[in-house]
């Protein structure tokens, strides 16, 4: 039984948080994947043992201030999402790969679908297409970021 | 005997299993919960949220590093383009020299005028530039980050102006940095007159690359396409005349109550490396306000008074 990868996990995070920081051109700014969302369903559903819940409760404040929404916003999304995922983590760990891409396409619907109705109920309306734009650019990274963990996981294991 | 998991010696964890996922969930949500309760309640949480902030910029700092690395092919420009570029600067320069010729005899013209009105005599406030440091970190949120701050004596509620007209007001400051609100976003609301007629009204963002747009105008309201719209001193927190936008369509539903308008922002949202923070001496307290005030102040004494117009509504929190 190998050590559980609490480095790699972080370490993980850390680079999704960077990512989603990038600066990007306006025109491609809205399609932005869900970069921590995504590496934590992807810890949610390959490694129980990690501290998800405490990762996207953190990780979930640091994006509710970066982005200067109301604190518990992106932390609510995030405990909601690693909460599923744990609760469907058998069946969706049997799919592969392009099963698992569209079965998550519900999870990031939900997810901006949260971050929809908090930002209405506290009165920050915004263009409603846009809303919708990282769900599909989310669901065509989420083989890459699969893979590219996967690999680095298998690399890790030979070691 | 032992118990089959004593392979280790260590002591057994008080919760073997820790607590369900249910539990956890719960339990965090719960947390969430009571940090949205208190944003809701007040200002209480703003002191951590900058402690975050602060403790977030090495992070950012690095997720800036490609956007600076981009820029890097900027120092290798040749000899030429620089001087051509040199050119047109001068020429530039030169224009705007003969313009500010002009417009120095107009400020004592303007300066004399508010005497014999015996308005107060503020023109110019004090300025800096800035530098955008970033921009669109959330396409949902029109919010710009400046590198200057508390210590530079940016405050809350600072307008921000760039060549062309007003960009937005600073909404946090930390000592360092300074994050701003731009005339674009939805939640955004700014004070604006018609330059051609003096109309009043309140310009609300609408997003990125929408426009901005005049709501509640009255049906008989004069206004056309084309029309500078200015920034009004109303409410003292933009300074008065920066142009904010040109009306680019102007909609009346025939039997409506009121007249709608977009106008099209002046300033060069989410483009541009450089603003310049305005300083005005305090939220400046006008003729017009003062007015209002005693207006108000006789309301409430029971006299009956002409109508005045509406504050603006949305017109931003209070520094």
């Amino acid at each position: 039984m190998s050590r559980t990868p609490h480095p790699t996990f972080w370490l993980s995070l850390l680079i999704a948080f960077c990512l989603q920081l990038v600066p990007l051109a306006d025109a491609i700014a809205a399609l932005r994947p869900l970069w921590i969302p995504m590496m934590l369903v992807y810890w949610a559903l390959v490694e129980p043992r990690v501290h998800c819940f405490i990762a996207a409760f953190v990780m979930g404040i640091a994006l509710d201030v970066h982005y200067n929404t109301v604190l518990g916003q992106h932390t609510g999304g995030l405990v909601i999402l690693v909460y599923g995922m744990s609760r469907l983590r058998g069946i969706i760990i049997l799919f592969p790969v392009w099963q698992s891409t569209i079965a998550l396409i519900p999870a990031w619907a939900v997810y901006c679908l949260l971050m929809t109705l908090i930002d209405t109920l506290f009165r920050h309306s915004a263009d409603p297409w846009l809303r919708w734009t990282p769900v599909l650019s989310s669901a065509l990274f989420w083989p890459l970021v699969f893979s590219v963990m996967a690999r680095f996981a298998r690399y890790k294991a030979q070691e | 005997m032992p118990a089959l998991n004593s392979l280790n010696n260590s002591p057994r964890p008080l919760f073997p299993r820790g607590p369900g996922i249910g539990v956890k969930t719960l339990i965090l949500l719960f947390a969430c919960g009571c940090l949205m309760a208190a944003e809701v309640d007040g200002d209480k949480l703003e002191k951590p949220r900058d402690w975050i902030s602060v403790a977030l910029s090495p992070v950012v700092w690095v997720s800036e590093i490609p956007s600076h690395l981009s820029d890097i092919s900027k120092y290798f420009s040749t000899r030429n383009r620089l001087l051509a570029e040199n050119e047109l600067l001068k020429s530039r320069q030169l224009q705007l020299e003969a313009q500010l010729q002009k417009y120095a005899s107009l400020r004592a013209e303007n300066l004399q005028i508010r005497n014999l009105l015996q308005a107060s005599k503020k023109l110019i406030d004090h300025v800096a530039v800035v530098d955008i440091m970033a921009a669109n970190q959330d396409p949902y949120r029109q919010q710009i980050a400046l590198n200057k701050g508390a210590r530079d004596g940016v405050y809350r509620g600072q307008a921000i102006v760039d060549a062309k007209g007003v960009l937005g007001q600073v909404i946090r400051v930390l000592p360092r940095t300074a994050i701003a609100l731009l005339v674009t976003d939805p939640d955004h609301g700014i004070p604006v007159e018609v330059n051609r007629t003096g109309l009043q009204a309140i310009a609300l963002g609408q997003g990125n690359g929408q426009g901005l747009r005049l709501s509640f105008l009255p049906a008989n309201a004069e206004i056309e396409q084309g029309d500078l719209v200015v920034s009004s001193s109303l409410g003292g927190r933009f300074p008065a005349g920066f142009p904010v936008g040109r009306v680019v369509k102007v909609s009346h539903t025939p039997g409506g109550h009121f007249k709608e308008a977009v106008a099209m922002p002046a300033a060069q949202v989410g483009r541009g490396r450089q603003a310049l923070l305005v300083w005005s001496e305090h939220p400046v307290i006008d003729q017009d306000q003062a007015e209002d005030a005693i207006a108000a102040e006789a309301i409430e004494s029971g006299v009956a008074l002409e109508q005045r117009p509406a504050k603006p509504a949305r017109a931003a929190p209070a520094p």
